[in-house]
């Protein structure tokens, strides 16, 4: 029996990877929760419209942020400023009576301001905008249809290679008369037929059974998705090219999955993450796309706010893409010597001498 | 008799991998288990080792039923060899003697690559690594499952020199193999198709004594199509 | 018809200053079939991979012609498990730009030659062995290539599908066709019309089989107890020698060697430090 206890324990000890994992991970967690998960919100961007408007900011708390003061604007510039999502409380001084309007896609950064706003006995009641009952639903159906986004496009995806390498034909691939490119496209294709119709469903299912609204523009959304999608989709090839089998597939994928989840402003809202943290947030893709599918479905946004997510997944995309087909050309057909296309030629592949080819699984 | 196995069938679900199987080893000899993948010759050796029970026939090691008893003298090496990739191969030997318990086995020819991960190893390395492991307890029986697949010519036959210094020693031998090549190493051989035994004897049985070369593999293959067109 | 030649021409191939090909030449005509022999480490898939382009020479050329005019069967068929026979072969048309009236036609004769047209419908992955292996030689032929590279095509395989194998590939040869294949057993080569045997990069022997054993050299002896030379070897409960020449022992008797025992004396020879029979 000692003999199976001393060669688990040198196995394990061999094996970095799992290893690193076990002491990383919760480390990783650990910070991560300590900076990110929280629910209070310091700040609240506002904006403040209105003749009186200056005397207004003086007398907001601390918590309101004042990012925008114009006595020129009236109550629709700042509904357009909420709806942009360009700040989360409008003042509008104008009128009779001030009013305080609140973003209620916002829900927390929402309830912090109700309730700093109700200690104030002379400011009327806020009215709250576009998710009017702080709803939860309203605003996680959009964000968990990114998370299917990543499911079909980066988890599924990543198997498709590894499936390929596995069962022997990839080879087979190599030599045909294929580019890198179509092989690259014919292994992605599928997947966005299959992504469109999921988010369709799910968007579908949920104004359905949680009654969430669809304000916006749906080819806004569907821009959106389709860019995010590329994001998804040219991870997925990427974890593909560099896994070895299916395990570490899902592995990677799950990894990739994991960080968006926590950090993308999908359950911890954005505002409440500490500085040093929230810069990773604007590197995530599921970011983006939440900020679309939030905006043009419980908001009914424009493109004039959402350009900027839109162009950063477009950035993302590219990037990310480009990289899947160069490390798809490295790994699927390494060395292959550019050839000409007519048939009757004969292909001459002269040795360099002293350069040496990329290293392969092994010499046979 | 250290192998009997008598009219042994097995059935999975709806498909039959063994069908009606006799098959005796004896002391001393080797018997070759010649047959394509899918032939039933894996699924054979596992109710030869007790690792599957058998539908319907009888196995016998050493005159009895298998029991746990029965392990200790039998040596195995399976399809994939059986060893801890990410282990070296002393660490390999130690924990397969301990399993055992026996002495580690001296390592020959291997000693320079004592503190190298099998995974590291060539073929032919590893071949040789999981067979002293199987030899270490000197079992009576050796069950391999293609053994010498893969390696060259001098290494198959290195392989063989040792499986024959086995037999030798007493040690009963039945290799299974999917080339006709080897087939001529064996004393006498049980060929598998499709579940059932179809040849059975020596190869100069099979095809003649005065066949020779490469013609005796010609001459084994066409008596092959000849009973496998089933 | 022209008379291409196609091949290697010197070609040594290194991964990391290791050599896994050294100075290897190999020539592939139309017309038939050329057998590499070696065991795992030997440099026989990394001939093939060079020579289909998948690796890069370190020095010398390698001659092939266009990947349309390649077919290659791997190791593992290369057939998806997923699809049926009808559309891995429609597969491997389209990628050779053979469609239509011209697929049909040579989906017909195919499927007919390789005795699968029973089984059109049948999903890759539920097809015996060597019904794979051949649905994988007909992937590759489907577009009549001039070039034919088959890895280890007949291991695993009944012995009633590989002579099938065989027969459809001295087919091809016939056809117009340079073939070749790899393969770890000696007895498979010695059917090519010519043999090269791999030795940890190095070739070994080359040529045609019966010239292999008929330059061998020296003589083959057959014993029954363990030979005092490090020129021995095991065949069976006997042990067979070589000496260049004859033998003082009476009790070993002459036998006549085969292609195995040309390459195990070729490789003992290189093992104790001699110059390999060419």
């Amino acid at each position: 029996m000692w003999a199976l206890v001393l060669k688990e324990f040198r196995q394990v000890r061999r094996d970095h990877r799992t290893l690193a994992m076990m002491i990383v991970m919760p480390l990783l967690l650990l910070v991560v929760f300590g900076y990110a998960a929280s629910f209070d919100v310091d700040e609240i961007p506002t904006v403040v419209v209105g003749e009186r408007a200056s005397a207004a900011e003086g007398e907001l708390p601390e918590l309101f942020q004042v990012t925008e003061s114009h006595e020129g604007w009236d109550r629709s510039d700042a509904v357009d400023h909420l709806r942009n999502g360009d700040a989360v409380v409008a003042v509008v001084t104008s009128g009779q009576e001030p009013r305080v309007l609140v973003d209620g896609t916002e829900l927390f950064s929402a309830r912090s301001a109700l309730t700093a706003l109700s200690q104030n006995p002379s400011v009327p009641e806020p009215e709250i905008l576009f998710n009017e009952d702080l709803d939860t639903s309203a605003i996680m159906v959009p964000a968990i249809a990114g998370m299917i986004l990543i499911f079909v496009g980066t988890m599924i995806t990543s198997l498709g290679v590894v499936r390929e390498r596995q069962s022997g034909t990839l080879e087979q691939l190599a030599v045909m008369p294929f580019k890198p490119r179509d092989v690259f496209v014919g292994k992605v294709a599928p997947y966005f037929l299959v992504a469109a119709i999921d988010l369709v469903v799910i968007i579908g299912v949920g104004a359905w059974l949680f009654d969430v609204p669809f304000e916006g523009a749906a080819w806004l959304l569907g821009l959106g998705a389709l860019l995010f999608l590329f994001v998804t989709l040219g991870l997925g090839v990427l974890i593909s090219s560099v896994s070895e089998n299916q395990g570490q597939a899902i592995q990677l994928a799950i990894m990739s999955l994991l960080p968006q989840v926590l950090l993308s402003g999908m359950i911890f809202p954005i505002a409440s993450m500490d500085a040093s943290i929230r810069w990773i947030s604007y590197l995530l893709p599921l970011t983006y796309f939440t900020q679309i599918s939030r905006g043009v479905m419980v908001r009914g946004e424009d493109i004039a706010g959402l350009w900027f997510p839109l162009t950063m997944l477009a950035v993302l995309g590219l990037v990310i893409f480009s990289f899947a087909i160069v490390r798809f050309r490295h790994d699927l057909m390494p060395a292959k010597v550019r050839r000409s296309r007519r048939p009757s030629a004969v292909n001459v592949a002269r040795g360099a001498g002293s350069a040496g080819p990329q290293p392969e699984e092994g010499a046979r | 008799m250290f192998v009997s196995a008598e009219s042994v069938h097995k059935d999975f679900g709806g498909f039959t991998a063994v069908k009606d199987v006799d098959l005796t080893v004896a002391r001393g000899e080797v018997v070759g288990l010649l047959g394509a993948n899918g032939a039933g010759k894996t699924t054979l050796m596992k109710m030869l080792l007790g690792l599957t029970t058998p539908t319907a026939g009888r196995v016998e090691l050493f005159g009895e039923p298998i029991g746990r008893e029965a392990r200790k003298r039998i040596g195995y090496v399976p399809q994939g060899l059986g060893l801890y990739e990410d282990l070296t191969v002393a660490e390999n030997l130690e924990f397969i003697a301990k399993a055992f318990g026996v002495e580690a086995p001296p390592l020959g020819d291997l000693a320079p690559s004592k503190g190298v991960l099998v995974r590291d190893l060539s073929l032919g390395l590893r071949r040789r690594t999981a067979f002293l492991g199987a030899l270490a307890h000197h079992p009576e029986l050796l069950l391999l499952d293609e053994p010498t697949s893969g390696v060259d010519v001098l290494a198959r036959s290195d392989l063989w020199a040792t499986i024959r210094t086995s037999a030798e020693a007493g040690a009963g031998v039945l290799v299974s193999t999917h080339h006709m090549e080897e087939a001529d190493q064996c004393d006498r051989l049980v060929v598998m198709a499709g579940g059932r035994v179809v040849l059975s004897g020596t190869m100069d049985e099979i095809v003649g004594n005065t066949v020779r070369g490469s013609e005796r593999i010609e001459s084994f293959e066409r008596r092959f199509a000849e009973l496998a067109v089933a | 018809m022209t008379e291409t030649n196609w091949g290697l021409d010197r070609v040594s191939v290194s991964y990391g200053g290791r050599h896994a090909l050294e100075d290897v030449s190999l020539a592939l005509n139309v017309g038939s079939v050329v057998g590499v022999a070696g065991g795992d480490g030997s440099g026989k898939t990394t001939l093939l991979r060079t020579l289909l382009g998948l690796a890069s020479p370190s020095s010398g050329t390698v001659h092939r012609p266009d990947d349309d005019d390649v077919g290659y069967l791997p190791a593992s068929s290369g057939v998806y498990p997923d699809l049926t026979v009808e559309e891995n072969l429609r597969f491997a048309a389209g990628a050779y730009g053979v469609d239509g009236g011209d697929y049909r036609v040579a989906r017909d004769e195919l499927l007919q030659r390789t005795g699968l047209e029973g089984v059109s419908g049948r999903l890759g992955g539920n097809l015996s062995g060597g019904m794979r292996q051949k649905l994988g030689l007909a992937m590759a032929l489907v577009h009549r290539p001039r070039l034919l590279v088959l890895d280890e095509p007949s291991t695993g395989i009944d012995p009633v599908s590989r002579r099938e194998l065989w027969r459809l590939v001295s087919d091809a040869a016939r056809d117009e066709t340079a073939v070749l294949m790899t393969t770890t057993y000696i007895d498979e080569a010695g059917r090519c019309d010519a043999v090269c045997v791999l030795d940890e990069g190095d070739v070994l022997l080359q040529g045609p089989p019966d010239g292999l054993v008929g330059s061998m050299g020296g003589v083959v002896g057959e014993a029954s107890s363990p030979p005092d030379t490090p020129f021995a070897w095991r065949r069976g409960a006997s042990w067979r020698l070589w000496s260049p020449d004859g033998f003082e022992t009476p009790e070993t008797r002459l036998v006549t060697p085969d292609l195995q025992d040309a390459v195990i004396v070729a490789a003992l020879r290189r093992r104790e430090g001699g110059e390999v029979a060419a």
